[in-house]
């Protein structure tokens, strides 16, 4: 298995690199580099540096995933698909050629971002490892729910819905929702659901009594590791909690990709031809 | 060596298999005929396991799946990789053991004949090369059960004779074949079984050989046409027919051959020639897509 996994994954990185969007994405870094680690001007600080490298990295990894995963959409690849014990050696492959190429790149930007950029100590040296690769892996399989080559039917909507909502459950305010339960047990009431416009009214009222926003916060645990790993960055130091961080992005991206594994395993395969 | 019991697939509300049922045996070469869009290539697809059927099964017969060579009717291939760079990185998918990965790409060009473009970038090969290509692949690591799709589609003649030789090369190997194709010759030259799909249902299934030796009959040519003394020769038996100057016996009317030439020249008609003919591919082709 990991002779076929890694014949593969050599196989997408090398067909991705000495494509046009291999260029492009050199390109892309460069441009990268010029803008924010401008080399006349000095950069010593570290935590800028970690940030935005692994920001970019996190972004770049989106990118070449779903460019890997177009390339392996391909009907071209059905005999070599027909040769695997099972469907989730591609779908491997496919995710470890996009973090290798994303990965050269990082380190062609992390070069780049020491000609007169800050001096790397061996103790941020070694933070950078789980700062960076956990979002990174996290986009890259989020990628592969964005592409053709995992959705199926709806899958994609789903995924990004969901996303969406606790996006924008991270906005709410207690008040608003408050406003919303008022409104839908007005109407309740209107339509003799006595006991149903009870309970709303009470859940207004419990929320317009709590302080802080808690249904921001409930929304916002998820996202919760980003806002860590960036506080921890700036701070200069991690919190214990703050140090799970990574290792929880980690959790979500392996759910995410056994998802996207057991969804390719179940679809039909209609690569573009 | 795989069977196949009621299995129907949609897509988008089209039927493209409705209730097929086959069985393949192992070391049959099944010919796959049936026009454009009856369904031949969704049931290569399903076999291959790139399709799942909406109902039905497709089960290996002794419980495990055989490894499978898969030649897709559309040649597309990373055109960016030279000949040997494709096959190696089949082989080794394929499982095979790293030295003797060389020798079994070397022997698959050699039975494609394609070693003089083994170097060749496949961007730059031709149709014929690709089909060759296509089929070298497809034989690499020595799988049980090869999927060809329409595996001489865009050969020469001889290209297509070795196509044919290799095939019944692969057969005495007691390999297990499934083609298509739309070339009734190639069928009958390398075929043991043959399965006529229409409109995503199996229209005939039999041994070619006996495909090919039911319904014999008797032709007799006479040199004009036989509208006056059709009644006479008919009612000889119900199993004779005369159309224009022609009169095909079948069955036991065979038997009648002697009688019936008699009454021609009796009338004074000349017997251009007297044919003994078998049922050919084409009539039963035909026939099943009609």
């Amino acid at each position: 298995m990991m002779q076929r996994i890694s014949l593969l994954t050599k196989y997408f990185f090398r067909t991705t690199l000495r494509s046009l969007s291999g260029v492009f994405y050199l390109l892309l870094t460069l441009a990268y580099w010029y803008l924010l680690f401008n080399p006349q001007q000095q950069t010593p600080d570290i935590a800028y540096y970690q940030l935005l490298i692994g920001g970019f990295g996190a972004g770049l990894a989106f990118l070449v995933t779903l460019s890997v995963a177009a390339r392996a959409n391909d009907a071209q690849h059905y005999p070599l698909l027909v040769r695997l014990k099972s469907r989730g050696e591609f779908v491997t492959a496919v995710l470890l050629s996009s973090l290798l190429i994303t990965l050269l790149f990082q380190l062609v930007l992390m070069l780049l971002g020491l000609i007169n950029g800050p001096s790397l100590t061996l103790g941020a040296l070694l933070e950078i490892p789980p700062i960076w690769l956990a979002p990174m892996l996290l986009m890259a399989v989020l990628a592969l729910h964005a592409s053709d080559f995992i959705t199926i039917g709806w899958s994609r909507i789903y995924v990004f819905g969901l996303l969406a909502i606790f996006l924008f459950g991270q906005g709410l305010q207690n008040e608003s929702l408050a406003k919303v339960s008022t409104s839908l047990s007005r109407y309740a009431l209107n339509q003799s659901w006595v006991a149903m416009s009870s309970n709303l009214e009470n859940f207004a009222n419990t929320l317009n009594q709590t302080d802080g926003n808690i249904i921001s916060r409930l929304f916002g645990f998820v996202f919760w590791p980003f806002q860590a790993l960036a506080e921890g960055i700036t701070n200069g130091y991690f919190t214990a909690n703050q140090s799970l961080a990574p290792a929880i992005l980690l959790l979500y991206a392996t759910v995410l990709f056994l998802l996207a594994v057991d969804l390719f395993a179940n679809k039909d395969l209609a690569f573009s031809e | 060596m795989i069977e196949i019991h009621n299995v129907s697939k949609n897509f988008y509300g089209l039927k493209a298999l409705d209730g097929v049922s086959l069985r393949i045996g192992r070391g049959e070469v099944v010919g796959l005929l049936g026009p454009n869009g009856a369904g031949k290539t969704t049931l290569f697809k399903l076999i291959a396991g790139l399709l799942h059927p909406d109902s039905g099964k497709i089960r290996p017969t002794n419980g495990r799946w055989p490894t499978i060579g898969y030649k897709p009717d559309r040649l597309l291939f990373p055109d960016h990789l030279r000949v040997t760079d494709y096959l190696a990185l089949v082989a080794g998918l394929s499982s095979l053991p790293a030295e003797a990965q060389e020798q079994a790409i070397f022997e698959a060009l050699v039975q494609v004949d394609l070693v003089s473009q083994a170097n060749k970038r496949i961007g730059n090969c031709s149709k014929g090369m690709r089909q060759r290509l296509g089929f070298a692949q497809a034989m690499l690591g020595d799988p049980p059960l090869l999927l060809l799709d329409e595996p001489s589609n865009g050969l020469d003649p001889n290209g297509q004779a070795e196509m044919q030789a290799l095939v019944k090369k692969l057969h005495t190997a007691g390999k297990t074949i499934l083609l298509s194709s739309h070339q009734l010759e190639e069928v009958t030259a390398v075929c043991t079984q043959l399965v006529i799909l229409n409109n995503g249902q199996v229209h005939y299934q039999n041994s070619i050989v006996e495909a090919l030796t039911i319904s014999p009959h008797t032709l007799i040519q006479a040199d004009r046409d036989l509208s006056d003394i059709a009644a006479i020769i008919q009612a000889q038996h119900p199993d004779i027919q005369v159309q224009g100057a022609q009169i095909q016996l079948r069955g036991q009317a065979m038997a009648l051959r002697r009688d019936i030439l008699a009454i021609l020249l009796q009338a004074q008609y000349d017997v251009l020639h007297v044919e003994q003919k078998h049922v050919t591919l084409a009539e039963i082709y035909a026939r099943a897509v009609q």
